[in-house]
């Protein structure tokens, strides 16, 4: 066989293993909204640079099917090299094989070994039955390494078509889920399983769509439009982060702030709400702002930004939703942000303005107190810098949970308006001055003068900063300011813990 | 098999009837016909539980008692398409529209004063205000509907 004849073959089988499903199958694909596996590694990856590896893998069992259902390989995104694999819904339904699986953990080891990030686009109808437990044995191995890459190499998962049943867990353990609307579904049981054991009658989208798994379940970070929004959105994140957990992520050129009166937004009547998201436009570079899980425990808003150039995971309690108040979700929606954050040296920027935990019998029996203490675990392990401005209320475990001093804050800043104290005005008022007010003639009148009193004599905050627990009281114009000269010095910071297999978080 | 129960709201006494439904469409309670404490008064009859208490006193252990059964038909309504629920237990302060309001996503529609805070409750959606459940003052509970859009 001559040269020009192995590069036929070469170009022959190349060529079938391109056409993926077919003509037909490919057009279905496109017929439902969605882009071929190929076309979305075009989108997600700079021209050019995409490098196929184990194309020519095929399955043990049945017909050989173009590249076995998943495109593999290297790429790079803003010119930093990451690692991908796209299921190909064309090719056998894009179901995962033993081969099919081991090629994404090929993808996966090579990400680990190297340090660099790994993206995988999720577009399958699941398990290869005809492969029954070796398909089976093959998503095992994907989490195991999923898991052994948690805070080594970003993880990012992009659900495209259907995630369903073991399918699912490979996302989940990923640091960032981002689902397509109307296309992308992930459940563990289906509509059709759970009308039969339950009744209950819901729709695929209902069940899993990215609205479901964003608002309600808190699965999903976040939701794009369409394939292109989805894997902009991928682009994007991958630029906010360092390839792995050793080096820092990338800085950008900084930005002024939105034009944000921060001298006048937060109400002085601390029973006014406002939006948080105001306070953070106005202290980060002008439209840096990313929120993650946006739409889920709103009562909590985090995200990343830049701060004269400077990355950094921004924390804060949104007081004009449940009154800015800690709950279940939100607690595991902070914790979890501040340990990915933490994770890959994101500086956090915590603002405070929460009246306390939620509270209730749905909270406590659903274990607010377990999911309450993540906050602290997260804020207490996490190394990277860590500065916290007290807005307004502070007051007694949510002003300790939310990175309090006393907890490891490197800085805390509080503005004029802060209110640190071991609990709130009133229901201090009654315990302190419960003689006073038992005896007086008009207990109301009482009650009134007493909270007033405390008020002024607690709710301020210069008694936390008498004793060393707030570090300077600076006016809000000027915090953008402070931040960026307390973190720039801060940023050489080193932190270690002992050494141990791993901590305890309390799950 | 119902039950009776003596409730009293705001220095009101009632007495209520209370039935475990099966079928959640049905009423859940049913009001006995007017305040009673007015008629014991008059008649000398032995004081009520709810008197002995300090006057003011909220009889929170009555008022529980008879809510569940009125929350299990209140969640169907909470549920319905449309329907705003109170996010979080409070009271409401200012009731911002009426039926036959055109509201745009995001508009204020009650006020509901929870945890310290005056917490703005918002349209989800654009539509007309079907129905109003609350009135300024009204204790609600978590999940309770406050105002329907269509």
């Amino acid at each position: 066989m001559g040269n020009s004849d192995t590069l036929q073959e070469l170009a022959r089988r190349e060529a079938q293993i391109r056409a993926m499903g077919g003509p037909e199958r490919v057009a279905r694909q496109h017929q439902l909204g969605k882009w071929t596996a190929r076309e979305r590694l075009d989108a997600l990856l700079d021209a050019g640079t995409f490098q196929e590896l184990g194309a020519h893998v095929v399955a043990r069992v049945g017909e050989p099917a173009p590249a076995d259902g998943v495109v593999t390989g290297v790429g790079r995104v803003d010119g930093r090299p990451v690692y991908v694999y796209a299921q190909d819904f064309t090719v056998a339904g894009g179901s995962l094989g033993e081969m099919h699986a081991a090629k994404i953990q090929a993808m996966q080891d090579l990400a680990l070994k190297s340090g660099c990030p790994v993206v995988g686009l999720n577009d399958s109808g699941g398990a290869r039955i005809q492969e029954g437990v070796d398909a089976l044995s093959g998503y095992g191995a994907i989490f195991r390494r999923n898991t052994h890459a948690s805070g080594v190499i970003p993880q990012i998962t992009v659900i495209m078509g259907p995630s369903a049943g073991g399918a699912v867990y490979s996302p989940a353990l990923t640091d960032l889920v981002v689902m397509v609307r109307g296309t992308a579904q992930m459940f563990i049981t289906g509509p059709q399983v759970i009308r039969a054991v339950t009744g209950e009658q819901v729709t695929a989208e209902e069940l899993g769509g990215a609205e479901a798994q964003l608002t309600k379940s808190g699965v999903a970070h976040f939701a794009a439009d369409d394939d292109a929004a989805a894997l902009a959105l991928t682009r994007e994140l991958l630029a906010r982060f360092p390839a792995n957990n050793v080096e820092d992520p990338p800085r950008r050129p900084g930005r002024p702030p939105a034009a944000v009166d921060l001298n006048h937004l937060v109400p002085s009547d601390p029973n006014k709400p406002y939006d948080v998201r105001r306070v953070i436009a106005g202290l980060v570079d002008d439209e840096s702002f990313l929120e993650c899980q946006a739409g889920y425990a709103d009562n909590v808003v985090v995200g990343w930004a830049y701060l004269e150039g400077q990355p950094i995971a921004v924390i804060a309690n949104q007081p004009r939703v449940l009154a800015g108040t800690l709950d279940i979700d939100g607690s595991d929606k902070l914790a979890r942000f501040v340990r990915l954050s933490d994770a890959f040296n994101f500086p956090l920027l915590t603002l405070v303005d929460t009246p306390g935990y939620l509270p209730g019998t749905a909270q406590e029996y659903g274990g607010i107190i377990r999911h309450g203490a993540k906050v602290l675990y997260a804020y207490a392990e996490a190394t990277v810098p860590k500065i916290t401005v007290i807005l307004r209320k502070a007051y007694g475990g949510a002003y300790l949970a939310m990175c309090s001093r006393s907890l490891g804050a490197d800085l805390a800043l509080a503005w004029p308006s802060a209110e640190i104290a071991v609990m709130g005005p009133e229901p201090a008022a009654n315990i302190i001055y419960r003689r006073e007010l038992e005896s007086a003639e008009d207990p109301a009148a009482a009650r009134r003068e007493k909270v007033a009193e405390y008020r002024a004599r607690f709710a301020n905050p210069y008694v936390a900063a008498a004793r060393g627990y707030v570090d300077a009281v600076v006016e809000p114009a000027e915090t953008r300011a402070a931040v960026v000269r307390l973190l720039s010095a801060l940023l050489p910071k080193r932190e270690a813990r002992p050494s141990r297999k791993h901590g305890n978080v309390p799950l | 098999m119902p039950r009776r129960f003596q409730v009293t709201v705001d220095g009101h006494t009632y007495e209520v009837e209370v039935s475990e439904l099966t079928d959640a469409s049905a009423p859940a309670l049913k009001p006995a016909s007017g305040p009673v404490a007015e008629k014991e008064k008059a008649s000398g009859a032995t004081p009520l539980v709810d008197k002995e208490r300090a006057p003011g006193a909220r009889p929170l252990v009555e008022k529980e008692r008879a809510q569940p059964p009125a929350r299990t038909e209140a969640q169907p309504a909470a549920a319905a398409a449309g329907t705003v629920t109170a996010p979080l237990p409070g009271v409401a302060l200012e009731v911002k529209v009426a039926v036959g309001d055109r509201v745009s996503a995001g508009d204020v529609l009650v006020i509901l004063e929870a945890m310290k805070m005056e917490n703005e409750v918002v349209a989800r959606e654009a539509g007309v205000v079907q129905s109003v459940h609350v009135v300024p003052g009204a204790s609600v509970a978590s999940g309770d509907p406050l105002v329907t859009i269509g």
